[in-house]
C-alpha cells in the first residue's frame, strides 16, 4: 500500500439540516454518501460533518415525514452545505417518501431508546383531551408507574427519582402539575422527546435509570405562527415568530387551568376565595451570528396553586438555559450549556397575616445551577468522538419553617445542603466495518457535599429502626468539604449488522447519582425533598447490560425489537417504620439502605407508515428490592412492579380530515401488604403481618381503553389556519382500576375491618378539545 | 407530621371540589379480600399511671384480620408488675375476662413519676416481660373555646358550634413526649386512630425543636375530634407523659391508619415493647405503658366563647 493513499487530501463538508417550513433544526437527519458509502446523522442541532478524500459526491438527507433531499458536492475544499428539508405533507398523498434514517432501528447504534414523534403523541387518546408527554411516555415499554394519576413514571426497575428529565438541558425536578395528572410541557412547544432506558452515551450522567431528553421547538424563523387551543382543563396560546431577517427567532407558549374560573360563580361564599389552578410558561429565543454561532436561550415557569381561607399551598419548577453552538472548524463543534434549574414549594397558615397569633410558614427549594461544554469532533466518517463536562452546584434547602403558636416564635427549618457535582467524559462513536459499530466512552463523576453545614453520624440502636443521632454534631464552615465521592462510569454499545434489514446490540452502563429524592409515599408528592449525598447517604449507583434484536420488515413498514435487560441498582434508600422525611434535622436516621435488582424482556413491533400506526408493546419484567431487615432481609417486589405490561397504541387516518385513535393498556397489578392478624390495644385495631413480609400480595389486574376523534375543520381559519376537533373517551368501558387495595378499620365502627379498593379515576371521561393554527 | 397532614387534608377537600367539578371522581369501594392467616399472639393492652385507684392490664388473643368478633381473652394468666425499688404488684383476672386488675390501695398509688416498671406475664410455658418508665408531665393551664360556623352542614355535629383548645407548656429540656387525649363527658376518648395526638415538647419531632413552648396550634385543638362542640357540652383534654418508645409506638399506629389515598405509606408491623423470654417462642404484640396524667375539664358557655374569627 502506498503512503499516499494515507496523505490523499482530505476535506470536510459539513452544515446544518433544517425545516423548510420553519426553519427548525432537524435532529438525527441521515446524511448518506453515495459514493462512499456512508455517512452520519445530525446531532441534536441539526449539524453534521463528515469528512472525505477530495472528489464528487452525492449527499443523501434523509428523515422520516420528509422530502429525500440531495446535494451535490465537488469536495476540493472544506465545504458547508446546508439543507432544507419539506414536510411531506407538503406532497401529493400517492409519493412514497424514502424515509429516515427509516432504518434507525436497525442500524443506528442506540438501543434501549425510544422515540415518540410530538404529532404521535397529538394524536393518540388523552386525559381530559389533554395531550400529555409523561402519560404517553407510559405507554412505551419498559415503562410503569405506581398507578393512574401518580407523578413521573418507572423505568426498567428505577423509581421517578432515578429519570433525568431534561428540558432544553436543565433537570426539572416534578415534572407534574396537579399532584401527578399532568406534566409540565406544553406540547405546543415541544419539538422533539427521547427516552433513553439504556446503552447511555457517556455525556449524560447524574441519574441512574433514564434520561428523558425534551427538546423545545426554537420557533418558527418563516413566519409568524399562532397554535393555541381550549381543552377541558388548559386553555393554551403559543407564539412564534422570526426576527433580524430569519436570522433569529422565538417562540412563547403558556397554559393555565380554568377550571377554577369555571367553577367560582357555583361556589359557595366561603368556598370561593379557595385557589386551585395551575399555569406554565415556556418561552425561547434562537439568533445566529454568521456561518459559525448561534444561541440559544430558553426558558420554563410553571406552578401549582391550592388554597382557601387561611393556607395556601404551592410548588413549581423554574429552569433557565442558555447555549451557545460553535462551529470552531468543519470537525469540532461545540454546544455551551449554562442553566438554572428550581424547585420549589411552599406551605402555610395564616402566612399574610402580620397579626395572626398562630402562624405556619413552610418552604422547600432545591437549586443547580451548571455549565455543561459538549464537544463533537469528527474525526472521520468512521470515528465521531465526542467530550466534554458539566460542573454543577446544588443548593438544597430541605425546609425553611416557622411556626408561631400563641405568638412564640419557634424556627425548625432544616439546614441548608450544599455540594457540586463534576464530571468529565469522552467517548467514541465507531465503525469497525460495514457491518460493525461501536460506541464506548467513560465518564468520571465527583461529587463533594459542602459546609457550611452540621454534620451528625448515627448510631444504630436496633437494626431497621431510627438511629440516633450523636450529638452535637461536627460544624463545616463554608465550603468546607465534608465528603466527597467519585466514581468511574464506563459505557458501551455495539451493533453488529446481521443482514439488511436486522441487528443484533448489545450494551452495559454504570451510572451513578449523587442527588435523592425522599419519598415513602406510594406516588411522589411535591412535598417530597431531593437530598444530596453526605456521609450518611452513599452516591446511589446501577449496572444494566442489555442485549436485543432489531429487525425492519416490508422496506420498513414495520420495526420490531426484543431487548432484555439485567440491573443491579446499589446504595437504594428505604425508611425505618414510621420515617419522618420533612422538616426533621436528623431524617438521615430515618433511612436505611439497601440494593435493587430489575430485569425482563421488552417486544415492541411498531408500524410507521401507511394509514394504520402505532405500536403494540409487551414487557414481562421484575424489579426488587433488598433491605436489611425489611421483609426479613429478604428480596420484595417495589411499589412498582408490574410482571406483564401489554400496551397497543393505533392511529387510522380515515379520511383527510378525520383520524381515529386508541390506546389499550392491560398490566399486573401492582404489589400490596396486607395483614394477617388483627389486634386491639386502648380500642385501637391494629393490622399486623405475622411473617414481617412486605409486597407479598398483588392488587387486581389494571386494564383500560382509551379512544379519540380528531377532526379537522373545512373552514379557513381567519383565511389561512386550521383548526380541528379533538373528541376523547378516556376508560372507555368504565372500570374502576384500583390504584391500591388497602385495609383499615371502619370510618363509623372503628372496631370493624374490612378492605378498600381505591382507585383514582372511578368513570370513563369524556373531553373535547380544539386546536386551532395560523 | 400531623399539622402537614392537616393541611393536605385540607388541600385534598379543595382538590375534591375541583375534580369533582371536572366530573372525576376518585373513589373507595369495600371489597372481599382475602389474606393469609397467623397464629394467635399474645396481645398486651395495658397502661398503668400514677393516678389513684385499680389498674388494669388486658391479655387478649390476635384473631385474623377480618374476624370482627371480639377478642379471646387470656386466661389463667399470672401478671405482676415490679417498680425498680422492688414492690411487686400482682394483678388479678378475678372476673376472667381477660382484664387483669391491680385494685390498688388508699396508701398510694402504682405509677409514680421517675419510677420504672417491669411487666411479667406467665401464660403455660410462655413468660413475657416488658419493661417502662413515667416520666414528668407538665400541668394543663386552661381550656378554651371559639365560635365557628361551618359553610355546610357536615355529616356529624352541629354547622354552628365551638373548637375547644387546652394551653400547657412543654418542660424546659429536650425530648418529652406525650399522649393528649379529649375527654368528653369526663371520659378520655380516643377511639380510632386518627384520634391519636402525640407531641414530642411542644410540637411534632425530634428534627422540628420546639422545646419550653407552650403546644403549638394543630395539638392545641386535637381535643376537638371531628365535630364541633355544641354549647353546654363537658370538654377537656388529658395530658400524659410517655417514653420515647412509647411515642414511637402511637406513632407507628397512627401511621398505619394512614394507609390509604394517592400518597399512602407502606403498611409496616407496628413494635411491641413486649418481648418472648424464649425467643423461638410466639411473638406477643400490644404495648406495655406507663404515663404520669394531668386533666383539665370545662363545660362550653357560649358567653365565655372566644368570638368567631
Amino acid at each position: 500500500m502506498s503512503i499516499s493513499a494515507f496523505c490523499q487530501n482530505k476535506h470536510t463538508v459539513s452544515g446544518y439540516v433544517k425545516d423548510a417550513s420553519n426553519g427548525e433544526g432537524l435532529i438525527g437527519v441521515s446524511v448518506y454518501v453515495r459514493e462512499a458509502q456512508t455517512g452520519v446523522v445530525t446531532n441534536t442541532y441539526g449539524f453534521y460533518s463528515i469528512t472525505l478524500p477530495a472528489g464528487s459526491y452525492t449527499l443523501v438527507y434523509t428523515y422520516i415525514g420528509y422530502q429525500k433531499t440531495t446535494r451535490e458536492v465537488v469536495l476540493d475544499s472544506d465545504k458547508t452545505v446546508s439543507v432544507e428539508m419539506g414536510d411531506e405533507s407538503n406532497e401529493l398523498a400517492e409519493v412514497t417518501i424514502s424515509t429516515k434514517k427509516e432504518d434507525e432501528n436497525v442500524k443506528g447504534i442506540e438501543m434501549s431508546v425510544n422515540k415518540v414523534e410530538m404529532k404521535t403523541i397529538k394524536k393518540m387518546p388523552a386525559l381530559f383531551g389533554e395531550v400529555d408527554l409523561v402519560r404517553s411516555i407510559q405507554l412505551l415499554p419498559g415503562v410503569t408507574t405506581v398507578g393512574e394519576g401518580a407523578s413521573g413514571f418507572n423505568v426498567r426497575g428505577g423509581d421517578v427519582s432515578q429519570n433525568l428529565v431534561l428540558l432544553d438541558e436543565a433537570p426539572v425536578y416534578n415534572s407534574s402539575h396537579l399532584f401527578g395528572f399532568f406534566s409540565v410541557f406544553n406540547p405546543d412547544a415541544v419539538k422533539d422527546v427521547k427516552l433513553i432506558k439504556g446503552g447511555i452515551p457517556a455525556q449524560y450522567g447524574g441519574r441512574i435509570s433514564s434520561i428523558l431528553d425534551v427538546r423545545m421547538k426554537e420557533g418558527n424563523a418563516k413566519k409568524r405562527e399562532v397554535n393555541g387551543g381550549i381543552g377541558t382543563i388548559f386553555s393554551r396560546l403559543t407564539y412564534e415568530q422570526p426576527f433580524a431577517a430569519g436570522k433569529g427567532s422565538f417562540i412563547v407558549a403558556g397554559r393555565r387551568s380554568y377550571i377554577d374560573v369555571l367553577a367560582k360563580p357555583f361556589l359557595n361564599k366561603d368556598l370561593r376565595d379557595s385557589k386551585f389552578y395551575f399555569y406554565d410558561l415556556t418561552a425561547k429565543v434562537n439568533y445566529r451570528l454568521g456561518e459559525k454561532d448561534t444561541f440559544y436561550a430558553s426558558g420554563y415557569f410553571g406552578k401549582d396553586v391550592f388554597g382557601g381561607g387561611d393556607f395556601a399551598f404551592g410548588w413549581g419548577n423554574a429552569t433557565a438555559t442558555g447555549r451557545w453552538n460553535h462551529i470552531f472548524s468543519n470537525k469540532l463543534f461545540m454546544n455551551l450549556t449554562a442553566f438554572y434549574s428550581n424547585y420549589d414549594y411552599s406551605l402555610g397558615q395564616n402566612v399574610n397575616k402580620d397579626d395572626a397569633k398562630d402562624k405556619f410558614d413552610w418552604k422547600s427549594k432545591i437549586i443547580s445551577t451548571s455549565i455543561k461544554p459538549d464537544f463533537t469532533y469528527y474525526l472521520t466518517p468512521k470515528n465521531q468522538i465526542t467530550f466534554g463536562g458539566q460542573y454543577i452546584r446544588y443548593d438544597s434547602r430541605p425546609g425553611k419553617a416557622t411556626a408561631i403558636s400563641e405568638g412564640e416564635k419557634t424556627d425548625i427549618s432544616q439546614e441548608p445542603r450544599y455540594g457540586d457535582e463534576s464530571a468529565l467524559y469522552i467517548g467514541n462513536e465507531q465503525k469497525l466495518t460495514d457491518r460493525i459499530s461501536l460506541q464506548y466512552g467513560l465518564r468520571y463523576s465527583y461529587f463533594r457535599s459542602l459546609g457550611s453545614g452540621t454534620q451528625y453520624d448515627y448510631i444504630e440502636v436496633t437494626p431497621g429502626d431510627r438511629k440516633q443521632p450523636v450529638l452535637p454534631g461536627k460544624e463545616y464552615g463554608k465550603g468546607d468539604v465534608i465528603k466527597s465521592y467519585g466514581n468511574w462510569e464506563p459505557r458501551f454499545s455495539a451493533n453488529i449488522g446481521i443482514s439488511s434489514s436486522a441487528s443484533i446490540k448489545a450494551s452495559y452502563n454504570r451510572t451513578s447519582q449523587y442527588l435523592h429524592l425522599l419519598s415513602n409515599t406510594a406516588a411522589s408528592s411535591p412535598l417530597d425533598v431531593w437530598t444530596l449525598s453526605s456521609s450518611n447517604i452513599l452516591p446511589e449507583k446501577a449496572d444494566q447490560v442489555a442485549l436485543g434484536w432489531f429487525q425492519n420488515f416490508k422496506d420498513n413498514t414495520y420495526e420490531a425489537s426484543v431487548e432484555v435487560y439485567y440491573k443491579k441498582l446499589y446504595n437504594q434508600i428505604d425508611y425505618v417504620p414510621g420515617s419522618d422525611l420533612l422538616l426533621n434535622k436528623f431524617v438521615e436516621g430515618d433511612l436505611l439502605a439497601g440494593k435493587g435488582r430489575a430485569y425482563g424482556a421488552e417486544f415492541y413491533l411498531k408500524k410507521n407508515k401507511g394509514r394504520l400506526t402505532g405500536w403494540l408493546s409487551y414487557t414481562l419484567s421484575r424489579t426488587e428490592r433488598l433491605v436489611e431487615t425489611v421483609n426479613n432481609s429478604e428480596w420484595f417486589a417495589a411499589r412498582f412492579d408490574k410482571p406483564h405490561n401489554v400496551t397497543a397504541v393505533a392511529i387510522y387516518e380515515l379520511k383527510k380530515r378525520l383520524s381515529l385513535s386508541a390506546n389499550f393498556t392491560i398490566a399486573s397489578g401492582t404489589p400490596a401488604t396486607f395483614p394477617t392478624t388483627r389486634y386491639t390495644v386502648g380500642g385501637i385495631v391494629i393490622g399486623e403481618n405475622y411473617n414481617g413480609a412486605r409486597n407479598n400480595s398483588r392488587i387486581p389486574a389494571y386494564h383500560r381503553l382509551d379512544l379519540a376523534a380528531t377532526l379537522k375543520s373545512k373552514r379557513k381559519l381567519f383565511g389561512s389556519g386550521d383548526g380541528e376537533w379533538v373528541f376523547s373517551v378516556y376508560n372507555v368501558y368504565n372500570r374502576r382500576n384500583p390504584f391500591s387495595v388497602y385495609t383499615r378499620a371502619n370510618e363509623d365502627t372503628p372496631l370493624r375491618t374490612e378492605a378498600i379498593r381505591y382507585s383514582v379515576i372511578g368513570n370513563f371521561i369524556p373531553a373535547i378539545t380544539y386546536n386551532f393554527k395560523f | 407530621m400531623k399539622n402537614i397532614k392537616a393541611l393536605t387534608a385540607k388541600i385534598t377537600l379543595g382538590l375534591l371540589s375541583c375534580v369533582l367539578v371536572a366530573g372525576l371522581t376518585g373513589c373507595e369501594d369495600v371489597i372481599d379480600l382475602e389474606t393469609a392467616q397467623g397464629p394467635a399472639q399474645l396481645v398486651v393492652d395495658g397502661w398503668i399511671t400514677n393516678e389513684a385507684g385499680p389498674q388494669t392490664i388486658k391479655l387478649t388473643w390476635s384473631a385474623a384480620y377480618f374476624d370482627n368478633s371480639t377478642p379471646k381473652p387470656v386466661l389463667g394468666a399470672e401478671v405482676t408488675v415490679t417498680d425498680n425499688v422492688g414492690t411487686i404488684y400482682e394483678f388479678k383476672d378475678s372476673a376472667s375476662n381477660g382484664q387483669y386488675v391491680w385494685s390498688g390501695t388508699t396508701k398510694d398509688t402504682l405509677g409514680r413519676i421517675g419510677r420504672s416498671y417491669t411487666l411479667r406475664i406467665k401464660n403455660g410455658e410462655d413468660v413475657y416481660t416488658a419493661s417502662n418508665e413515667i416520666k414528668r408531665v407538665p400541668k394543663i393551664d386552661s381550656i378554651v373555646y371559639q365560635k365557628e360556623t361551618l359553610p355546610f352542614k357536615p355529616d356529624k355535629g352541629p354547622k354552628e358550634g365551638y373548637i375547644a383548645s387546652f394551653y400547657a407548656r412543654d418542660f424546659v429540656g429536650e425530648g418529652d413526649t406525650y399522649w393528649i387525649k379529649p375527654v368528653v363527658n369526663g371520659k378520655a376518648e380516643v377511639n380510632k386512630a386518627t384520634e391519636l395526638t402525640i407531641a414530642y415538647d411542644a410540637a411534632f419531632n425530634a428534627g422540628a425543636p420546639s422545646d419550653g413552648l407552650i403546644f403549638i396550634l394543630p395539638l392545641r385543638q386535637s381535643i376537638t375530634k371531628d365535630s364541633l362542640y355544641s354549647a353546654g357540652a363537658s370538654v377537656g383534654a388529658e395530658l400524659h407523659s410517655i417514653t420515647n418508645e412509647a411515642f414511637e409506638f402511637i406513632k407507628q399506629v397512627s401511621a398505619q391508619a394512614s394507609n390509604g389515598g394517592l400518597f399512602a405509606t407502606p403498611i409496616t408491623n407496628v413494635k411491641s415493647n413486649v418481648k418472648n423470654t424464649n425467643p423461638q417462642g410466639i411473638r406477643p404484640l400490644g404495648y406495655f405503658g406507663a404515663s404520669a396524667v394531668t386533666r383539665m375539664e370545662t363545660v362550653i358557655d357560649p358567653a365565655k366563647a372566644r368570638p368567631e374569627d
